[in-house]
């Protein structure tokens, strides 16, 4: 029961009175404002759900976010996801441990080839986990104090693997026994910042194209006045930040270009511009970090396409002008039957092909188109894109 | 270091819950207007008769899945979690957190007894969370029982309240002595015998008088003479309004003696010393 309010004015005076006897000759004793690094319990710590590094993938980032998922469940439905992909690679394991390289195997394999993303997330978790529990955990976490009434939680601003690893050691590395707390400098929530976020993501490498992406968007978002919401959210929300611009906020661009790693204004528009991706090609491009500088030119081509182009760059591992010559011809293909009802050239002579397949093999297409291209890769994914078109036409026949 | 404030004494009736919640409350709210950055105060109750419970928080319906009981009985990995999770707010501030009692503890010193490490199932858990507290209050039952042994072995600081009464003042020789048995038997250097803190005190009666001159002329107990309180009808009332003495009546001598010995403690857990 709090007491009427001119009682409360009554306790200040006697509470307060008791106060300024205390505080004279230093006033500021209890005025502690600095930034305090301390041991926190591990449920305490929460990741950052807007943190545009994203270390789970997205299903499992969501699930967790929204509360579906315990952190234990979320590394649990990693491992299993790991598993089921390494089983098919006849790299089958039953303990995380066994991910790490054996030093008595003589065979010289590198162990990182050819792995997943989830793969290669968890094969860098478990690494780390062992590196923690070998040395000790060396750097603190970054947290915000964000505890509201009883709840107390900190919301992780840099260090989210090393969090993630802390889990891992803690509930799937047998023969640990932590006392499950984890170091952290911990910041009061007027002074988290996402400047300071974003410089410490763009200082490391491996910030894939899409991360930077939603990157500058939270920049973007935040300098002009966005609320920033605390609970996961989709790319449509990053998607705001395409009606916005570094010209409304002249005085942040120098802050803004800074946090993401020095970029000039050219760079900053073209990591933003990712944003027009599909969700799909987003969430593939992202887990493979694929570059901005193939990326780029997807974004002419309507969005149907994305996935199929950013899977194409993964299986076939394109370059960023193989990419564009892709495009560029799937681009010419679309926006002449989009925009012009007249049949384009190209269209005509892939018509008159059609009567003459009798006359040719396949054999002397893929010869032909390995001369034409004069790279396997590239010769496959104009096979791709030629199966592509001719289903679509199929399509359109069926439709007519 | 957050200061864990044990109140504790053998006898009953001595003012333990009352001085302890009304001291919970005080720290918080001094600390506050002083501009502390983190004034939150956790008053743990650690006597099944939930006293401290019911007048903080307004209900004493916890039990088996949201107080200390659930704490004691949790596996040791899951308690700090478990801990954090049975916290509740008081209604007296908002800043003031209660670990409340339910009268299945009880039940619980049976269901631990013989179990190893048992008089740690409280001290473990909260040393991973007390740094989240600028000051711990725990309010014991009127005995040497394991739940007491467990708020001692959990505190850094006890607070002996005593009546000025000659048996009473008898026993609190023997009450630092057991509370010295504890520091050395469990190997918990960090807890003292931090201070005396003399209630019901009434000047219009010679014997609480002449007690409070020997008290205060005693070379060792003197010194650790922290704050006498009046007897003061204000603190039976405030208890039936389930209010602090400070919110029920500012201006009763309860409340200033209070204010008086609330600073005291204040001012260690700013200066972080004796």
């Amino acid at each position: 029961m709090m007491p009427p309010k001119n009682q409360t004015q009554r306790i200040d005076e006697l509470l307060g009175g008791v106060t300024e006897e205390l505080l004279l000759g230093n006033p500021q004793q209890f005025e502690d404002n600095s930034i305090r690094v301390e041991r926190l319990l591990l449920e305490m710590v929460r990741p950052d759900p807007i943190q545009p590094r994203r270390v789970l993938p997205e299903q499992l980032h969501f699930a967790f976010h929204n509360n579906r998922l315990t952190p234990t469940q979320a590394l649990r439905e990693l491992v299993q996801l790991v598993q089921v992909a390494a089983r098919q690679r006849g790299r089958p394991f039953n303990n995380v441990l066994e991910l790490l390289p054996n030093p008595d195997d003589e065979k010289e394999e590198d162990p990182s080839a050819h792995l997943s993303p989830e793969e290669q997330l968890l094969h860098d978790l478990v690494n780390l986990a062992v590196t923690i529990r070998d040395d000790g955990q060396v750097n603190p976490l970054t947290v915000v104090d964000v505890s509201q009434g009883v709840t107390q939680q900190f919301r992780i601003e840099t260090g989210e693997r090393r969090y993630w690893a802390t889990w891992l050691l803690r509930d799937f590395i047998t023969n640990y026994s932590g006392d499950g707390m984890i170091p952290c400098i911990i910041i009061p929530a007027e002074r988290s910042s996402v400047f300071r976020q974003a410089k410490e993501n763009t200082a490391r490498a491996g910030l894939s194209a899409i991360a930077l992406a939603r990157q500058a968007a939270l920049l973007l978002l935040t300098v002009h006045g966005h609320e920033i919401p605390s609970q996961a959210v989709s790319n449509d929300f990053y998607r705001q930040a395409l009606e916005l611009d570094l010209r409304g906020k002249r005085e942040y661009t120098e802050s803004i270009l800074s946090a993401m790693g020095g970029i000039d204004k050219a760079r900053f528009s073209r990591l933003k511009a990712l944003l027009h991706l599909s969700d799909e090609a987003m969430e593939l491009a992202d887990r493979h970090d694929i570059d901005e500088k193939k990326l780029r030119y997807l974004l002419s081509l309507p969005s149907e396409f994305h996935i199929e182009i950013v899977r194409q760059i993964i299986d076939f591992d394109l370059s960023s002008k193989q990419v564009r010559d892709l495009c560029q011809s799937d681009d010419g293909n679309t926006n002449e039957t989009d925009e012009n009802e007249k049949l384009s050239p190209s269209a005509i002579k892939i018509a008159r092909v059609t009567q003459t397949i009798s006359a040719t093999s396949a054999q002397d297409i893929a010869r032909a188109l390995l001369l034409q291209e004069g790279d396997l890769n590239m010769a496959k994914a104009r096979v791709q894109a030629m199966y592509k078109l001719l289903l679509e036409t199929e399509r359109y026949l069926g439709n007519e | 270091m957050t200061r864990v404030f044990v109140f504790t004494n053998h006898k009953g009736g001595v003012g333990k819950s009352t001085s302890a919640t009304n001291t919970a409350f005080g720290i918080a709210g001094m600390l506050r207007r002083a501009g502390a950055p983190n004034p939150r105060v956790l008053l743990i109750d650690t006597d099944s008769q939930a006293h401290a419970t019911l007048v903080t928080t307004g209900s004493k319906d916890y039990g088996v899945d949201n107080s200390l009981y659930t704490v004691l009985m949790a596996d040791r990995q899951n308690a700090a979690q478990t801990l954090l999770n049975c916290i509740v707010q008081s209604t007296w501030d908002e800043d003031l957190h209660v670990l409340p009692a339910s009268p299945m503890l009880e039940g619980a010193e049976r269901e631990l007894m013989g179990i190893a490490g048992a008089p740690y199932r409280l001290a473990e858990p909260l040393s991973r969370i007390a740094n989240r507290y600028a000051a711990i209050i725990i309010d014991t039952r009127p005995s040497f029982s394991l739940m007491t042994e467990m708020g001692l072995i959990a505190a850094s600081d006890a607070i002996v309240p005593v009546e000025p009464r000659y048996l009473e003042t008898v026993g609190l020789m023997s009450v630092i002595g057991k509370i010295n048995d504890i520091r050395e038997g469990w190997r918990q250097p960090n807890l003292r015998v931090s201070g005396i803190l003399v209630t019901k005190m009434n000047t219009r009666v010679r014997g609480h008088n002449h007690l409070l001159d020997e008290l205060k002329a005693h070379s060792v107990l003197g010194k650790l003479l922290l704050g006498v309180v009046p007897a003061n009808e204000a603190v039976s009332y405030a208890h039936q309004s389930h209010l602090s003495v400070f919110s029920y009546d500012p201006k009763a001598p309860a409340s200033k003696a209070y204010a008086q010995f609330v600073g005291k403690l204040v001012q260690r857990i700013a200066k972080g010393g004796a």
